[in-house]
């Protein structure tokens, strides 16, 4: 069974490259498809990766079926399933945790179908990644408090912690890059640390009631810009948002992240930038179809840089418009 | 049985008829009085201010609530009406609608949903919980799908007058709070003093016999329902001006357990005609105490989950051993 | 005839429109709407999803399928015990979670590690059941609560074990054959749930604790005031529905090995959406595993079916949304009017064209004439009876009767002033006859064939038949046997009057006047029930003819009196005797001289005369008008004939002002005296037949001289 279904992607595969040389250059991935399964759709970073591929390749000939769970890792899990038995040519997939996919990559790959898992690793590897760092991003979300606020630097060291779900693999990934830097530093004291849960009201509640506590707050570093205007909100109205570090992360799009770091509602934002993962992603998509990298061969690895982006560096075209491509 | 009969005469004769409203005021006092003691900064003026300020917009979407739970109803889709018409006014504002339009059309569909909701419960008989339910997941799909193109919907830079509604004060006291206390004083007045409230109440006691006594049973439905929206639709603006943007994930999170909890908490039964402004209050407030000597204490965000859950369930497995439920006289159906 | 008329007739005999109220009065009919929208949505997405049913396809859904269902039939059955269970998503978390410690972590094998789950999951059932069955709070507060608290605390869990679970791999083929196994192609999870399916189904409609549960739901009340444990049972549902959550997150967790946080968020609201569309009620006391599968797999294809579709976010939401809302919207309706619309189309008049009333003026040279003759009838009983249908004389002459009450009431002889119990049946008695031992044949109205030995002892002979072929009505059931007449060899032949109406409602088989009755033998020596003859109108009276081969039987609303030949040369054919009576026949039985009595128990009127040929306008008053109202056969005044074997009336008794005998359903002649009982009398009539043998009596008649 497995073999003839080998000789029949293989053939398949041929036949496709056979046509493609037949046909102009200019559509090198005609007939091929790519099927992208991520946490859900309608937020700035799948939208973003979703749109500026289809913006790339979709001229290229290769179609791109998207399939939305919604926040569901069980829907996610039954999409999967769906697609593997529908066998597309890549399976491009953004885990919500490590492990909850892990089985069915795996499967997937053992079917022939190599999968490009994004912005977040599954415990089984797989054809290629491309994504975030977030235990990086964490680290450098740290490393920015530590700078304003610690030893040196004239803040007074407490720091208040916004974080995501706690049981939320990215927001557990940001905290142990946290903790890593935070080590042994006496200089910085982390007053809270509590969950928002992507929640900008809950946020909003939570630095309320901190910055009650501690006139002396230093930062606050908040996990997701989504939710971090309203720990921006909170700042904004009992400090007029100039004493309190609000540093935060997030895809790097115009609304969400230059807006306000223009505005000043967030002063450090540690970004993956959205358009050069998406770069990424084509760049990658092309090799493994072109030059038929299959399931367990090479292992193509991109992870995505961390920069800080602050007023001071802000420029132009640090973000990405959504509606630019769409 | 036997037993809580005794034990609940005894309550009634020797603790002044404890009802549920009194236990939870009471349990939210304890708790006030054991934080003030022991939080330091708990009791200054400007931490309960802030206290107020974070459990305002649940206040305020507890009276919505409430509205239509005294009328033996219940509004699942609240959070969603509140979500998605705020949601779609900012995007519209974001679309160059001028803020007084984009705000009028947002509450035109608030209202538009909740006359709907009205309309289907009175008139095609849809039980309010499946109908308020299914009308809460066809809002947000229908919102996600055709007005708001991303879940988080952000404040435009200069939001004037509608910004005041979540970042102003007045007296020192926070705009939300205001809103909040002024919805309350008129909902107390309009429950207590007009047809429309006393209407409710009747509906909620029994709703066949306020139907054959004369009273406009299904328009009532339609407009309590509208109203609730409104009322949901104003929750979302302050929400949306104190944090500068819409979330509209809020929509699956477990929010609207949180309202019913203020409101059941409160001591305003489901199964209609009991209650009022003051039981919101009560829950609103032990709420309110809970979650900010929690957030004080730095207790993580699950342990203050799994302490508020106790607490309530405490709080109505004591109501229920003070005022138990006769089998003979129990409502069938009432859940 | 007229060239509508035999329209009208033709339309009325070749179109069954009695079937329509037959199949709504099905019970089954319960599921015709969320059954249609099952097939609907089969149909809508097989034929928009490419591969739909593909064996793949068909595997993968079915396994989440599986999982799916243990929630719903978790979620069905505290709902109809009349409570609702919302902490199902949360525990089925736990459930998983626990399994995924169990199994990863403590590495315990899995015949130790699913009961453990099973057992965690129905801790927190019990927890539920305590609080809602014993301490009285409510289900849908308390159980809000409860998944506030179990969520906390799985999420609690997960922060502490989730990085440590997903870093090990449990090593058990079992485990792994219970995710992704398939046995016989059908996945393992699907199996399960599916014998889950059936053994619900089982237990809710064959078992005890099944009926208490769903007589809490029906009325917590009153299945309190019967003695049921309501609270215990009520805790008992909430422990069933724990231990099924567990099962499913075991399932779960050996499908995907996932820690997540997500796991079961929202699944309370899919279960009971899955429930409702079902067609189980909220509140309790409507519901059924099948009910809960087909919900279960609507909603399943459907949430499944728009994401396969790849539908953006908001798709789903908007489709289950409004398939919810229709689909409560549907039940709601169809449940507020099914017994409207069945009250209303179930009533379905036949074409009727009755000969001509012949003439009973008083003076006319009619037989039927009418004249005073049992206006000066002795009373027995006068408030003492209710309802005497029928009366009958044993070989000591004592008088039997029954009663409206379900009693056998004995009058002594020879002064028959005091009535006694004698039995008490618990229908209706009508028909009565003596076997040839003595003992007491009874047709009960609702309950069937009777023996009532002399001394007083009820022995149930038949209360079923061979079932029509491809009839709708079930009609296996004896739902309304009327009279009965025992052969010479001992079997006894009965009519049931319609199989389509009960004893409280038999006035409207008058308005429908169709063939809906027929005549039954039962045969003691064999113990069979056969139908004999179907498609009567009305089957009344039966009465043995003298020569013992065959029996007279009378059809109330088509106003005949026929005979029938169950021996002899004859054997099989059925003759009109009489078709033109005046009024509506009764029951039959034999007189001293050789002739038959027969009570007629009301008059025909030109009214319902036309009426009859007349279908159409019988159904419209049917339709609109209240049964008060309605035009039913006269039975106010009746009178008594007496007939001969070739159909000559030969006497005729009548009460003309309705003193003492508005109403006659029988008569009896005994000892010179004619016995006479009414349906709706509280009296028995003694009447004097001056040229009658004052010997006779019914037994010697029917049995010679024994005893």
């Amino acid at each position: 069974m497995k073999n003839k279904a080998r000789t029949l992607i293989a053939s398949a595969v041929a036949v496709a490259c056979l046509s493609g040389n037949a046909l102009a250059d200019d559509k090198p991935l005609a007939g091929k498809t790519l099927a992208f399964v991520p946490t859900s759709l309608g937020y700035d970073l799948t939208d973003g990766w979703y749109n500026m591929l289809k913006k790339e390749l979709e001229p290229e000939g290769l179609e791109i079926i998207v399939r939305d769970p919604n926040w569901s890792t069980a829907t996610g899990a039954q999409a999967l399933v769906s697609l593997i038995s529908q066998k597309p040519d890549i399976l491009m997939v953004q885990n919500p945790d490590v492990q909850s996919y892990a089985r069915l990559l795996r499967r997937a790959e053992n079917e022939g179908i190599p999968v490009l898992q994004i912005n977040m690793r599954s415990s089984v590897e797989t054809t290629a990644f491309v994504g975030a760092d977030w235990v990086g991003i964490g680290k450098a979300m740290a490393e920015s408090a530590v700078a304003s606020c610690g030893d040196g630097s004239g803040g007074s060291g407490k720091i208040s912690l916004v974080q995501g779900p706690l049981t939320s693999a990215s927001s557990v990934y940001q905290m142990q890059g946290i903790n890593e830097v935070l080590e042994g530093r006496d200089d910085i004291r982390v007053v809270s640390s509590q969950a928002a849960n992507w929640d900008p009201s809950q946020a909003r509640a939570i630095t309320d009631t901190v910055l009650k506590q501690h006139a002396d707050l230093c930062a606050v570093i908040d996990f997701w810009d989504g939710q971090a205007v309203g720990s921006a909100a909170a700042i904004r109205r009992q400090r007029g948002g100039e004493d309190v570090l609000l540093i935060t992360n997030g895809g790097t799009e115009q609304t969400a992240a230059c807006d306000n770091i223009a505005n000043g509602t967030f002063d450090k934002y540690m970004t993956y930038n959205v358009r050069e993962q998406s770069t990424d992603i084509a760049e990658l998509v092309r090799k493994i179809l072109t030059e038929d990298i299959r399931p367990g061969g090479e292992r193509l690895d991109r992870t995505t840089a961390v920069r800080v982006i602050d007023a001071d560096n802000l420029r132009d075209d640090s973000c990405w418009k959504l509606s630019d491509y769409k | 049985m036997r037993n809580n009969n005794v034990f609940s005469r005894l309550a009634r004769g020797q603790l002044l008829s404890l009802t549920q409203e009194k236990i939870v005021f009471l349990l939210a006092v304890l708790l006030f009085a054991v934080f003030s003691f022991s939080l330091t900064g708990f009791a200054s003026v400007d931490n309960l201010l802030g206290l107020l300020y974070n459990v305002s917009v649940l206040g305020v979407l507890g009276l919505a609530m409430a509205l239509v739970v005294i009328g033996r109803g219940i509004d699942l889709s609240l959070i969603a009406t509140m979500a998605i018409s705020v949601a779609w006014s900012l995007t519209l504002i974001r679309d160059g609608v001028s803020i007084e339009a984009a705000l009028l059309y947002g509450m035109l569909m608030a209202l538009g949903i909740g006359i709907i909701n009205g309309w289907l419960i009175a008139y095609a008989e849809i039980p309010a919980l499946f109908c308020t339910l299914a009308m809460g997941t066809l809002v947000y799909g229908f919102g996600r799908i055709a007005l708001i193109p991303v879940d988080v919907v952000y404040m435009p830079a200069d939001p004037g007058w509608f910004g005041a509604l979540g970042q102003g004060e007045l007296f020192g006291i926070p705009a939300p709070v205001i809103v909040f206390v002024l919805l309350s004083v008129v909902a107390t007045l309009v429950l207590r003093y007009t047809r429309f409230g006393r209407y409710t109440y009747y509906m909620g006691d029994n709703y066949q016999a306020a139907r054959i006594t004369g009273v406009p049973t299904r328009p009532m439905l339609v407009m309590q329902y509208g109203v609730t929206a409104l009322i949901g639709f104003a929750a979302g603006l302050v929400t949306a001006a104190s944090v500068d943007s819409m979330n509209t994930r809020i929509v699956n999170s477990t929010m609207i357990y949180d309202v019913i909890l203020v409101v059941v908490l409160g001591g305003i039964g489901l199964s209609g005609g009991k209650g009022g402004v003051r039981n919101v209050i009560v829950g609103t407030l032990l709420i309110g105490i809970l979650l900010n000597g929690m957030t004080i204490m730095n207790i993580e965000y699950t342990v203050q989950n799994f302490i508020k859950g106790a607490i309530l369930l405490a709080a109505l497995i004591f109501d229920s051993l003070i005022n138990p439920r006769d089998e003979q006289t129990a409502q069938q159906g009432d859940i | 005839m007229s060239v509508q008329e035999t329209l009208t007739r033709w339309r009325n005999k070749y179109i069954p429109d009695h079937v329509v109220g037959e199949i709504l009065s099905k019970n089954w009919i319960d599921n015709t709407v969320p059954f249609l929208a099952l097939l609907a949505t089969i149909l809508v997405f097989g034929q928009v999803i490419p591969d739909f049913f593909s064996l793949s396809s068909m595997s993968d859904t079915t396994r989440q399928l599986g999982e799916f269902l243990f929630i719903v039939m978790a979620m069905m059955i505290v709902m109809v015990g009349g409570g609702i269970d919302l902490s199902v998503g949360s525990n089925y978390a736990l459930g998983n979670f626990v399994a995924l410690y169990l199994m990863n972590l403590a590495g315990l094998p899995v015949g130790v590690a699913v009961p453990l789950v099973i057992l965690a999951c129905a801790a927190v059932g019990l927890l539920n059941g305590i609080l809602i069955g014993y301490l009285r709070l409510r289900a849908f507060i308390t159980t809000l609560v409860t998944l506030i608290l179990v969520r906390a605390l799985v999420d609690m869990l997960l922060l502490r074990y989730a990085v440590d679970i997903s870093m090990a791999m449990p090593e058990s083929a079992l485990w792994e054959y219970i995710g992704i196994g398939s046995p016989l192609g059908i996945p393992f999870s699907f199996l399960l749930a599916l014998v889950l399916v059936g053994v619900v189904h089982l237990f809710l409609s064959r078992t005890r604790p099944g009926w208490h549960i769903m007589a809490i739901g029906g009325s917590r009340k009153s299945a309190y005031n019967v003695g049921i444990p309501v609270r215990r049972m009520v805790c008992i549902s909430y422990v069933i529905s724990g231990a099924l959550c567990g099962v499913a997150g075991a399932l779960f967790a050996a499908r995907l090995n996932s820690a997540g946080s997500d796991t079961g968020i929202g699944l309370e609201i899919m279960a009971l959406t899955a429930a409702v569309v079902g067609g189980n009620s909220l509140g309790g006391g409507r519901g059924s595993a099948a009910k809960g599968l087909m919900g279960a797999v609507i909603v399943l294809l459907i949430t499944n079916g728009l994401v396969r579709l790849g539908f953006q976010s908001g798709a789903a939401p908007l489709a289950l949304g409004i398939i919810l809302l229709a689909a409560i919207a549907i039940d709601v309706r169809w449940l507020k009017n099914r017994y409207k619309l069945l009250a209303k189309v179930y009533v379905s008049p036949a074409y009727l064209a009755l000969p001509p009333c012949p003439d009973t003026d008083p003076g006319s040279a009619s037989p039927y004439a009418q004249n005073d003759k049992l206006r000066n009838v002795e009373l027995i009983g006068l408030g003492e009876v209710e309802g005497p249908e029928d009366v009958i004389f044993d070989a000591d002459g004592h008088l039997y009767t029954g009663t409206r009450f379900g009693d056998i009431v004995r009058f002594r002889a020879p002064h028959y002033d005091q009535p006694e119990l004698f039995a008490h049946t618990g229908g209706h008695p009508l028909g009565l006859a003596f076997d040839r031992d003595g003992n007491l044949l009874v047709c009960v109205a609702g309950m069937g064939l009777y023996r009532i030995t002399p001394a007083g002892d009820i022995q149930k002979m038949t209360d079923e038949t061979n079932r029509t072929p491809w009839s709708i009505i079930d009609d296996s059931r004896l739902k309304l046997a009327d009279d009965l007449d025992v052969a010479p060899d001992g079997r006894v032949f009965f009519s049931e009057a319609t199989i389509r109406y009960g004893m409280s409602n038999w006035a409207y088989d008058a308005l429908e006047s169709r063939g809906n009755g027929r005549i039954i033998c039962y045969d003691p020596a064999t113990g069979r029930t056969r139908t004999v003859l179907r498609n009567l109108i009305f089957p009344n009276g039966i009465c043995m003819a003298h020569d013992g081969q065959s029996f007279f039987f009378a059809e109330t609303w088509a106003c005949r009196i026929s005979r029938y030949w169950f021996d002899g040369p004859r054997a099989g054919t059925v003759e009109t005797v009489i078709d033109d009576l005046p009024g509506y026949p009764d029951n039959i039985n034999r007189a001293s001289d050789g002739s038959y009595w027969l009570a007629l128990v009301g008059m025909r009127t030109p009214s319902m005369d036309l009426a009859l040929k007349m279908p159409g306008f019988r159904r419209r008053m049917a339709r609109r008008i209240s049964p008060q109202e309605l035009i039913f056969p006269n039975i106010n005044t009746g009178c008594v004939i007496k007939f001969d074997e070739h159909g000559t009336v030969r006497d005729t008794l009548w009460d003309l002002g309705g003193e003492n005998h508005p109403m006659i359903t029988s008569m009896r002649e005994h000892k010179g005296y004619l016995y006479l009982g009414g349906l709706l009398n509280n009296r028995i009539g003694k009447y004097r037949l001056d040229d009658a043998d004052p010997e006779w009596t019914g037994m010697t008649s029917y049995w010679g001289g024994v005893k």
